[in-house]
């Protein structure tokens, strides 16, 4: 049941014991992503050095699956070059969205967020991490707020 | 008790099976399981009467309003003028003259933003809101002072979620120009002193505009026992359609207020040296309206007074009484606004469960409940939370649905926490 899946294993364990949940003083890069409609409220903030993302960590409140991808994605960012955070998305938007697409090695361990393109009410969730992680690269102003 | 009493208490109390077989989609399942539809204060159900009055419009005489002499266009004209009867009946209008159709709420408080609000508005001018307000009776106001540099102000609400009366009566003054107050709160369910506002805002000439979007499907509303000035409903929150809902003015104010959008319908002549304007209140409804709707939004009207307000606002309340009280009973669970006076509109966080993944969970027990902000941001912000899960009752509702949403709450906290 598409249910079970959703609420079970890595991203409930991504929930109960976050990677990467903290402030990052040494951050570069900063920007906060908020999903008014459902009340997400995230912070992802990143340290960039020689285009290269050497740390990354988010805080905030949100849904499980929203921490879940977050948690997931800092572990992924970490050591990976900044204009591979592009492309990145891109594949995650279509493991999302076709739900029957095989695993994108690429991706790793968020491959395991694919049981969310089955609620398509949720998607959202599993994105708000992402665009804000590339909203922040994209943006380094931001990184002072 | 005599027979007779008891026969006539029986009589008195709704029947709730029997309507709900006036709603074709209570019939329906989700995930397998039987719908329950607690989110009746977003939108709520439409009964036969409704969906069949529009179905019938399309198909026996469809045509447009106003416009025509053949037989088709007269029959909708008269539906349509039937249904701005039915609007001022409601409400207790003194006149249907004094019924502007809108899409909705939202731009019924645009209209009187823009129409009447904005040529009365000088740098310095406050208008005046409550911290419970929709989106709706915000951003319009925001957006007005912004442009003329009138300042909103805001008047403080307590922990239970009730309206600070005495703060409110001490922010009236001389440079308030109106007063915008919702009836019944769609995010904490509070029943504000209306009438109280309205002769408070009367001893400085303040005009009163009412928010009724949540209180027309609940409450017996009468305009001018309130007191208040302008008055905004939405049709599909009283089992009407969606993109229909009315404006209700004092027909002195409405015919001070100039034309909001120009078009046809709102003119009487028209050329290049210049036009002029229809009476009221058909000045303020250019284009085609939305005939369809306006005959669903009467047939809800007649359907409501057929079954009666009174007697589903004591079925609802009884629901409110018990949920209320069973919530109350579960650990970690918080109740957002207990006002004294409630309409049926459960707010609630429960700890260690995101609104959004109770509302995904629960969706799988067939119970669909609002999460989010509820389009009253300000309020979450007061609260100090992010969103809340929200239950609310339509007369349709039954107990054993409370079991059912009880059992689903375990269930999302047992797979989460």
């Amino acid at each position: 049941m598409a249910l079970a899946k959703l609420y079970q294993g890595i991203i409930l364990e991504h929930n109960r014991q976050p990677r990467n949940r903290k402030r990052l003083a040494s951050a570069t890069h900063r920007a906060r992503g908020h999903d008014a409609s459902c009340g997400d409220d995230l912070l992802i903030e990143l340290a960039v050095i020689d285009g290269r993302v050497r740390e990354a960590a988010f805080s905030g409140q949100a849904c499980a699956v929203t921490q879940a991808a977050a948690s997931m994605l800092t572990e992924w960012l970490q050591g990976r070059p900044v204009d591979e955070v592009g492309s990145g998305l891109e594949r995650f938007r279509v493991l999302l969205e076709n739900p029957a697409a095989e695993p994108d090695e690429e991706l790793g361990e968020l491959n395991q967020l694919r049981p969310v393109g089955a609620f398509p009410a949720r998607r959202r969730n599993a994105l708000l991490p992402w665009k804000t992680a590339l909203r922040a690269l994209q943006d380094p102003g931001t990184a002072a707020s | 008790m005599p027979i007779d009493t008891v026969k006539s208490v029986v009589r008195e109390q709704l029947d709730v099976m029997q309507l709900r077989e006036q709603f074709p989609v209570l019939a329906r399942e989700v995930h397998g399981k039987p719908l329950v539809y607690f989110d009746n204060a977003a939108t709520v159900q439409r009964p036969l009467a409704v969906i069949d009055a529009m179905d019938d419009f399309y198909r026996r005489y469809n045509a447009n309003v106003h416009r025509g002499v053949h037989q088709l266009s007269v029959e909708a004209s008269e539906a349509f003028e039937d249904s701005r009867r039915a609007v001022a009946r409601l409400l207790n209008a003194s006149s249907d003259r004094e019924i502007v159709f809108t899409r909705g709420t939202t731009e019924a408080i645009n209209l009187v933003a823009n129409s009447f609000a904005r040529p009365r508005l000088q740098p310095g001018d406050e208008i005046l809101i409550t911290h419970m307000e929709h989106h709706a009776n915000i951003v319009p106001w925001q957006m007005l002072c912004e442009q003329t540099g009138a300042v909103l102000k805001v008047a403080p609400i307590n922990r239970s979620g009730e309206l600070l009366i005495d703060e409110l009566a001490g922010m009236i003054g001389e440079r308030t120009r109106l007063i915008g107050v919702v009836h019944v709160s769609n995010a904490l369910g509070t029943v504000n002193p209306v009438a109280e506002i309205c002769r408070l805002a009367r001893a400085f000439d303040v005009p009163v505009l009412v928010d009724g979007a949540q209180a027309t499907p609940h409450e017996r509303i009468d305009v001018q026992a309130l007191g208040c000035d302008f008055y905004c409903l939405s049709a599909h929150k009283m089992y009407g359609p969606t993109g229909i809902g009315a404006l209700w003015a004092r027909e002195s104010i409405l015919e001070t207020m100039p034309p909001w959008q120009g078009g046809g319908e709102m003119i009487q002549w028209v050329s290049f040296e210049g036009t002029t304007y229809n009476d009221i209140p058909h000045r303020f409804e250019a284009g085609t309206p939305n005939i369809a709707g306006a005959i669903g939004l009467g047939a809800a009207i007649q359907w409501l007074e057929e079954i009666g307000v009174e007697r589903m606002k004591a079925h609802e309340q009884k629901l409110l009484e018990l949920a209320t009280a069973r919530m109350e009973q579960i650990d970690g669970l918080t109740i957002i606004g207990r006002a004294a006076e409630k309409g049926p509109v459960i707010s609630f966080t429960l700890d260690g469960v995101h609104p959004n993944d109770l509302g995904t969970i629960i969706d799988h027990h067939g119970v669909a409940l609002r999460t989010g902000h509820h389009c009253a941001m300000p309020v979450m912000q007061f609260f100090g939370v992010p969103a809340t899960a929200r239950i609310s009752f339509a007369a349709y509702n039954l107990h054993s649905e409370i079991d059912v949403f009880l059992h689903g709450l375990e269930q999302a906290r047992a797979m989460l926490v």
